[in-house]
């Protein structure tokens, strides 16, 4: 290099020292830039990248408004409004506007976190509506800021809260179709993996940078129509008035696609408060979680296996004496009187005990009820009428129930003679409606379903009925147990029906068991009937209960039916036949 | 104003050297450094405005920096062109009232900062700066090196002349208590320790020119040393500093010690070859501290990379050959002094802001001349290459100095305009 310098002078000396400094730093520079390039690119992939969650959005939840789509569930964004207690300038403002539009929304307290001035994230309002924020956010506050939160909102409130359940503060469904369907309503989160700032704001720039869209989750078309489950809950309502009854519960299903088209329980909560709720019983579903012994409504089932079996048929008859012993128990009918040689049909009518005791023995050699007469049983009740099962419907918390099996020792005659009037075995209200709608439509067993479809682009697709069993018992029998139970409500209810229909049922009042034996002062009363005009074209279920109570199914369940079944007639728009 | 025998390397005495073109590569290695600190801050200002926003709750537009710092340029330019012009015999007359008027200004800022006026704000630990309100701050550490130079360039210029340089009585002793003051003020008042660091190598610059004692330079030196680190021992920030420099490269941004400069080392390294390019700093996001202060070397790195640093070292090291070639052929030496002190402010700027940045130092706080963002440094250090830029008008042809008359080429001889016929000198 030409310095242009004297030699030996000063001014030589300090341009080396100048050169000699350039040189270094270059070298360090290409040490860093070159030798070490790579590491400080990691390094710098290390603080710079971050992921963000692309939160997939969740599946809203309609139901059924004849064939339209009704929201039961929807999604809102609400904000959080936060304060930065340290940047923040016009403190007295900000409160004073805050009060004044989002009074009700605030943190108690909330003036005094924005003294806290050492933090720098202070919640002060949660839930605020678009319009509350916008109205805020117009104030152009320094040091506020909003943070989105999707929130459920329920446009019809409570109803079908136990058929929804809820989400819970994590995002997580719980209970009901939310809770089951928890994995298909979240949909998939996407991704971003970006570059961001030091605010963790991401930034285009960048070579790495990955988004994956998230997949919002599906929008569910329940099977439940708003309308019915309205009514339903009505019904519900107007009945606990009349019994003073602290537990009622009614679903209506379809009997010829096991689609439920009501489900409802008192007391429920509001899904939208479900944090309020206090004990958590309240969360399940009465007619899926609990399972009860169903009582007399199971006569209906032991008299289709016995025309199935071709062993007894509304007009045989049996001498009925109000007693009958079963080994070392002497069981005895409820309504008493009615002795002589009966029909069947009049013992359906007064649900006489005897007569389906002695069902039960004919189903064997006629005297006891044998191994034939037990396995006979069991393959109709379990195995076809599938109670004591879960019936695997789309809501979570689903029982079992259960039916104890002639192989276990448990499953002894005593036993089945119990479960020819339904005592002595455990099924929810949905399997004995669900095996009662495959009795009644002719003999197939249809999935019991709370899902129609799905709503994609303002359509419903679809999903169809799925048929689990056909052919579980003849036409005939069904026909033939369908005339029975509408002569037994016309008998026992004259004048209840809207005539020109036909509208069946079978009343139950179980004994339930406490402290290890049935209790004579506590019942189960229900009802499962049906109605339509040629054939069934719904099947309702009312269930009656409360601590210490004898609630009785004529009495207190039957007329929430009624109640229903009427009302049914017209909003199917039912044609009356002759 | 004594005269007293010119030393070694002088024409004869009494010649006077005629005016001629300046060295426009002066003005002109200025413009590319102040374009080039425009570019980023065109680039990184939107950046830090979002930075400054979020975190201290400021509402800079995003063209604040940008703006700010071409009136920045427009004021040094007009500084430059200023003092590029006025009559250089004026600093003789200058030299002492201008001293009294800086250290005055530190005195002020002294007393305003024990009573806590509002003018003398703490910036970070700091009572460095006035502030002027609307008028923006300033920083009078600027103006008492500009002082210096023209002080002691005069002061010394003239001691040479007397070939008293040496001289405990005449030079040392009054030297000794003109620094004292200065590292009073600058270190101990304002708590500066880099500028202090860089005011001392100016005037080592000006005193090695001034052909002071190897002697003194040691006692200079060994005082400077234990005083560091003293300095760096009473003060817990300066001893984290030495400790996080002592680690090396096994710094992380997890440390809060070694946050600053290790991001300093990603956003060199990150750079590559040739850079990001513009308008894709990562680090400038946040990440980096004082990215368009005292960070901006590294930054330039991630924008520009190995080639780009190279490229502005190189400009740097080109001004400071031109301003060190200007000091030489200067005849006069208080003018020979003065260019001496502007290129170890020049370059003391560069050597301690770079070498911290890049981990061969440790962080001192000082800005990259005329790059960096910052009104008061650019103001002084363009005014002080104005002086350069007067200078270099009077300057002699090399040729007029025997040790490299003999086998200098002439085709990098710049031209003056006297006649070039060699004269009798003197030499010690």
């Amino acid at each position: 290099m030409n310095l242009d310098l004297p030699k030996n002078g000063y001014s030589r000396k300090l341009a080396y020292v100048i050169l000699a400094i350039a040189a270094l730093f270059v070298l360090r520079l290409f040490y860093l830039q070159i030798i070490k390039h790579s590491y400080y690119v990691d390094q710098a992939r290390a603080i710079q990248e971050r992921r963000f969650v692309l939160p997939a959005q969740r599946g809203e939840i309609y139901a059924l408004d004849g064939e339209s789509p009704v929201k039961l569930v929807m999604n809102q964004t609400v904000y959080t409004v936060f304060a930065d207690p340290k940047t923040i300038t016009q403190k007295d403002e900000i409160i004073e506007t805050l009060r004044e539009v989002a009074g009700g929304n605030l943190r108690q307290g909330f003036a005094d976190l924005l003294d806290q001035t050492d933090t720098r994230y202070q919640v002060l309002g949660t839930k605020l509506t678009t319009t509350q924020r916008d109205k805020i956010k117009a104030k152009n506050y320094y040091g506020i800021g909003f943070q989105a939160v999707s929130q459920r909102v329920y446009p019809e409130g409570k109803l079908a809260s136990q058929v929804l359940g809820f989400v819970n503060a994590e995002g997580t469904g719980a209970y009901g179709i939310e809770g089951y369907m928890n994995e298909r309503l979240k949909g998939e989160d996407g991704l971003l993996q970006s570059v961001a700032d030091v605010r963790d704001v991401p930034l285009t720039i960048g070579k790495n940078n990955i988004r994956i869209e998230p997949q919002n989750g599906d929008d569910l078309v329940l099977s439940i129509d708003r309308n019915i489950q309205s009514k339903v809950e009505q019904a519900i309502l107007a009945g606990v008035d009349r019994t003073g009854a602290p537990q009622i519960s009614a679903l209506v299903m379809n009997p010829n696609t096991g689609r439920v088209m009501a489900m409802a329980n008192y007391p429920s909560y509001n899904p939208a408060e479900f944090y309020k709720v206090r004990d958590a019983a309240i969360f399940n579903n009465n007619t899926i979680s609990v399972p009860y012994e169903p009582g007399s409504t199971i006569k209906a089932f032991t008299m289709a296996t016995a025309i199935d079996k071709n062993v007894a048929h509304a007009t045989d008859t049996y001498n009925n004496t109000d007693y009958i012993t079963v080994g070392d128990r002497t069981i005895s009918n409820a309504s008493k009187g009615r002795t002589g040689l009966i029909t069947f049909q009049t013992a359906m009518e007064w649900s006489l005990n005897t007569g389906f005791v002695t069902i039960a023995q004919r189903l064997g050699d006629g005297r006891n009820i044998n191994r034939t007469a037990r396995d006979t049983m069991y393959d109709y009740f379990y195995n076809r009428f599938r109670l004591g099962q879960a019936t695997g419907v789309e809501l979570s918390n689903e029982a079992y129930g259960s039916i104890i099996s002639p192989q276990s020792s448990m499953g002894n005659e005593v036993r089945y003679s119990n479960m020819s009037f339904g005592q002595g075995m455990e099924s929810t209200m949905l399997q004995v409606a669900a095996g009662f709608s495959s009795a009644v439509n002719g003999g197939t067993y249809y999935q019991p379903s709370v899902v129609a479809g799905v709503l994609k682009g303002g359509e419903i697709e679809s999903t169809k009925p799925e048929v689990k069993q056909a052919g579980l018992i003849a036409g005939s029998t069904s026909r033939e147990l369908v005339g029975m139970l509408q002569q037994a409500r016309r008998s026992s209810f004259p004048g209840a029906d809207k005539p020109g229909y036909i509208v069946g049922g079978k009343t139950g009042t179980s004994q339930v068991i406490r402290n290890g034996a049935y209790s004579e002062a506590e019942t189960i009363a229900s009802y499962v009937g049906f109605g339509g005009s040629d054939r069934p074209e719904y099947v309702i279920m009312i269930q009656v209960a409360g601590k210490d109570r004898v609630w009785q199914g004529s009495r207190d369940a039957m007329p929430i039916f009624t109640d229903i079944s009427n009302w049914m007639i017209d909003y199917l728009k039912l044609r009356p036949k002759g | 104003m004594p005269t007293g025998g010119w030393s070694r390397r002088q024409p004869k005495s009494g010649e006077v050297v005629r005016r001629h073109r300046p060295d426009y590569k002066i003005a002109l290695y200025t413009a590319i450094l102040m374009l080039l600190g425009l570019v980023v801050m065109y680039a990184l200002g939107p950046q830090r405005a979002h930075v400054m926003n979020a975190a201290m709750g400021s509402n800079y537009s995003d063209s604040y920096f940008f703006i700010k710092q071409v009136a920045h340029i427009v004021l040094a330019a007009g500084a430059f062109v200023f003092v590029a012009f006025v009559p250089v015999k004026i600093y003789y007359k200058l030299a002492t009232p201008l001293l009294i008027a800086a250290l005055a200004a530190c005195t002020v800022l002294l007393f305003a900062g024990w009573l806590d006026l509002p003018f003398a704000p703490e910036i970070n630990g700091a009572r460095s700066w006035f502030s002027l309100g609307a008028l923006g701050s300033f920083q009078p550490s600027e103006l008492l090196k500009l002082a210096l130079v023209v002080y002691l360039g005069v002061f010394l210029g003239i001691r040479v002349k007397q070939g008293l340089i040496n001289d405990f009585d005449k030079t040392i002793l009054p030297l000794a208590v003109i620094l004292g003051l200065v590292v009073f003020f600058v270190v101990l008042a304002q708590r500066d320790l880099g500028t202090g660091m860089a005011t001392l190598m100016m005037v080592a610059a000006m005193l090695f020119m001034a052909g002071l004692s190897k002697r003194w330079f040691a006692i200079f030196g060994a005082v400077v040393l234990v005083g560091g680190l003293v300095m760096t021992l009473a003060y817990p920030h300066r001893m984290s500093r030495l400790t996080t420099f002592l680690k090396g490269d096994e710094t992380s941004v997890s440390d809060d010690s070694t946050y600053h400069i290790e991001n300093a080392k990603i956003a060199i390294g990150t750079g590559g070859l040739f850079g990001v390019g513009i308008g894709n700093s990562v680090q400038a996001t946040g990440y980096l501290p004082e990215v368009i202060n005292d960070s901006i070397f590294a930054v330039m790195g991630e924008v520009f990379g190995f080639v780009g640093l190279v490229a502005l070292i190189a400009i740097f090291v080109a001004m400071l050959l031109r301003i060190l070639r200007t000091a030489e052929f200067l005849v006069d030496y208080r003018l020979k002094l003065m260019a001496a002190g502007v290129f170890g402010w020049f370059g003391s700027h560069v050597i301690l802001n770079i070498a911290a940045i890049i981990g061969l130092m440790p962080l001192t706080g000082i800005t990259l001349p005329l790059v960096s963002y910052g009104g008061t440094s650019m103001l002084f250090m363009a005014a002080a290459l104005g002086l350069v830029f007067q200078l270099s008008r009077y300057t002699i042809h090399p040729s007029h100095t025997k040790e490299i008359a003999k086998y200098e080429n002439s085709s990098s001889r710049r031209r003056v305009g006297r006649a070039r016929h060699s004269s009798s000198r003197r030499s010690s």
